[in-house]
């Protein structure tokens, strides 16, 4: 009945769904596994004929089923009418001639010690947030921790993460950007020393096959299937998770069948709040974790600012704004709503420093940059909305320019200012909106600030 | 409304004559997506290769196309260029796609060659096959030089004395196409032309 297998192979395939040309094993092992029965290949798009003959696709990997993102072609591998997946073409692409392999032996079995080794302490609110997770946990019911931006979320998790991990259990925590798996990595690597644990993103290869505490951003959970007990959402409503429906099936499927999935979040979406508030629960912490009050926006008009950046020309408020923080030396965010834009801007913000650097999603250097203004080696950044979230830099203070633009709504806002005032010994900050006219989102985030700071009375 | 080929972001189109008459294809890039693109139009004469237009210069926006329509295998990416490709040729002209080794085709799942021209609507012959498998970018230029026949003909393969306009996705030393030419010259051709949808420049 024990039949032989690898156990690297199924460390590595157990909870993931994989595409059989592409694994980190010889095609030989591959096969010995299959015909053994232990590892099982399912086509990667399954292609129906539906009602009037149009043909009807799903892709098994990342369960998109969104006809405008599948492309059909005469396939010179299988040699007739095919079609393959565009919605997860980076990770290589699933065609219905594509095979995809899931484990089909006995499942691996994760350590039951691990050691949590973070010394801070909780306030009370955070304390009572970690026990209402624990028991969502416990009950298997979706969880949503809404605590504003610099309360601390991420500590909330180490309790309840380390009890799930002492009972052999596989977690993960999903983000739908990456630069806040970054940012999470080495706190969490620092919190859990003797628990393996992998960061995936981008191009990253898969290193620790049998990781058992797993950050990922939502992308990267297409390539698993019913792995987690637990998968933690951070940042729920950023960009791209709320926009993308077939993101959120992602992490469904990755989960267990029956394991719930929770969400952290500073501003839930309409749809988040009442959703979870149907099956789960909601812990609330309106204060930061050092009680001093989230620096609320300062509005300033800069007129005509598209024109004047475009012409290389620097508005007199911002070049005045900047003069100060370098003065002060004290660090700072820049953000615009478009590259093109920050671009122009960057050449006349330079004039100031030259140091000074513009990143945005698809800069080979951001994450040096993101470091460096970390590490004080340059005064300030530009950036697009890359950064609105998850960036912790002390005594950073902030400035929008072009306020107003739709890409900025209330949401977006709130995150942007909580990057100001997260350090203890520097709570406060400058939060500044340059905009060519007040737009409702603004007066909108400003309202929201204001309702959390007064205990977060409904509105 | 179809998203955005590259960002997915959905199109705003603004209806033009050109589309209404169903003479232009549809918009498949968002405007800042097609904004990265700008056209070189890169002309040059030679013995061989009597001629060669290149639509667009090697650069960043074109190295993420081309990666992700080679080597992603993202066939639909075909149809960006494919206004600007129709018209780089007229109703006369006889179009000679570079070929693909069929094994490597079959591993490609299509030629991608073939591919960008059937996007643009423009049919072809192909009168060349090739007979290895060899990369040119694995081979120091010394190798290119001294390799042998690169292409021959398809058996049964009749040449004119007229002029063919080869076909190629990017024009780096330009060896690969001289050598198509050569062989259709030998076999007869008046001239031989080519257009790439790319021109490398080397430094
Ligand atoms: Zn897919
Ligand atoms: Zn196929
Ligand atoms: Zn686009």
């Amino acid at each position: 009945m024990n039949k032989p297998f690898d156990p690297a192979v199924r460390d590595f395939l157990d909870g993931r769904i994989w595409l059989r040309q592409h694994t980190p094993f010889s095609v030989e092992k591959i096969n010995e596994h299959i015909e053994s029965g232990m590892v099982e290949t399912t086509p990667g798009v399954k292609m129906k004929k539906g009602l009037f003959g149009q043909p009807s696709c799903k892709c098994v990997r990342c369960e998109n089923v969104d006809p405008q993102l599948f492309t059909s072609f005469d396939c010179l591998q299988c040699e007739g009418p095919c079609a393959y997946c565009r919605n997860c073409l980076q990770m290589g692409r699933v065609s219905v001639c594509t095979e995809l392999i899931v484990w089909k032996g006995p499942c691996t079995e994760y350590p039951t010690e691990h050691a949590l080794a973070w010394e801070g302490t909780l306030t009370k609110r955070q304390k009572q947030a970690s026990k209402e997770l624990y028991e969502s946990i416990v009950r298997a019911r979706p969880h949503l921790i809404h605590a504003v931006c610099g309360s601390g979320k991420t500590e909330i998790l180490f309790e309840p993460i380390h009890k799930l991990l002492l009972a052999g259990k596989r977690v993960c925590i999903a983000a739908p950007r990456v630069d806040v798996i970054l940012e999470l990595e080495p706190r969490l690597r620092a919190a859990f020393p003797s628990t393996k644990l992998e960061a995936l993103y981008g191009g990253a290869d898969v290193q620790a096959f049998d990781a058992q505490l797993i950050l990922a951003t939502t992308h990267q959970l297409y390539r698993f299937r019913h792995a987690f007990d637990a998968i933690f959402v951070d940042e729920a409503d950023a960009f791209p998770y709320t926009a993308e429906k077939t993101l959120q099936h992602a992490v469904r499927k990755a989960a267990k069948p029956d394991a719930p999935i929770h969400f952290v979040t500073a501003t839930p979406s309409d749809k988040l709040l009442t959703d979870i508030k149907k099956t789960g629960a909601v812990s609330t912490i309106y204060r930061r974790y050092h009680g001093h009050p989230l620096p609320g926006p300062r509005y300033e008009s800069l007129w005509n600012y598209s024109k004047q950046l475009s012409k290389g020309k620097m508005p007199k408020a911002l070049e005045k704004w900047i003069q100060q923080r370098l003065e002060l030396s004290e660090p700072f965010l820049v953000f615009f709503h478009e590259i093109e834009l920050m671009m122009k801007a960057e050449q006349a913000i330079r004039q100031l420093d030259d140091r000074i650097r513009a990143v945005h999603s698809a800069h080979p250097d951001r994450k040096q940059h993101v470091q460096d203004l970390r590490a004080g080696k340059i005064p300030g950044l530009l950036t697009t909305t890359i950064l609105e979230r998850g960036i912790t830099i002390k005594n950073i203070q902030v400035a929008v320019v072009g306020a107003e633009q739709s890409l900025f709504d209330a949401g977006a806002l709130v995150q942007i200012g909580g990057r100001v005032g997260r350090n203890v010994n520097h709570p406060s900050g400058d939060f500044v909106l340059f905009h060519n006219g007040i737009s409702y989102a603004m007066d909108q985030a400003r309202r929201e600030i204001k309702r959390l700071n007064a205990g977060g009375d409904q509105p | 409304m179809n998203p955005c080929l590259l960002c997915m972001k959905p199109i705003s189109e603004v209806a033009s004559w050109q589309s209404f008459f169903g003479i232009e294809k549809k918009k498949t890039l968002c405007d800042d997506c097609s904004k990265r693109f700008v056209r070189a139009d890169i002309k040059e004469e030679g013995d061989v290769l009597d001629a060669v237009h290149s639509l667009y210069e090697y650069d960043e926006a074109m190295r993420d196309w081309l990666h992700q329509y080679k080597f992603l295998q993202d066939v639909a990416l075909a149809q960006v260029f494919s206004n600007e490709l129709r018209r780089a040729f007229s109703n006369k002209d006889t179009i000679v796609p570079i070929p693909m080794h069929p094994e490597r085709a079959r591993n490609r799942t299509f030629a991608h060659v073939e591919t960008l021209l059937d996007g643009a609507k423009r049919p072809y012959v192909q009168l060349l096959t090739k007979t290895n498998t060899t990369v040119m970018g694995e081979k120091s230029r010394h190798e290119r030089l001294n390799m042998g026949q690169l292409f021959e003909l398809v058996p049964g393969a009749v040449v004119q004395p007229i002029t063919y306009r080869l076909v190629d996705d990017i024009y780096t030393t330009g060896t690969t196409l001289r050598r198509a030419a050569t062989v259709l010259k030998q076999a007869g051709a008046a001239r031989v032309e080519a257009v790439t949808l790319i021109r490398s420049i080397q430094k």
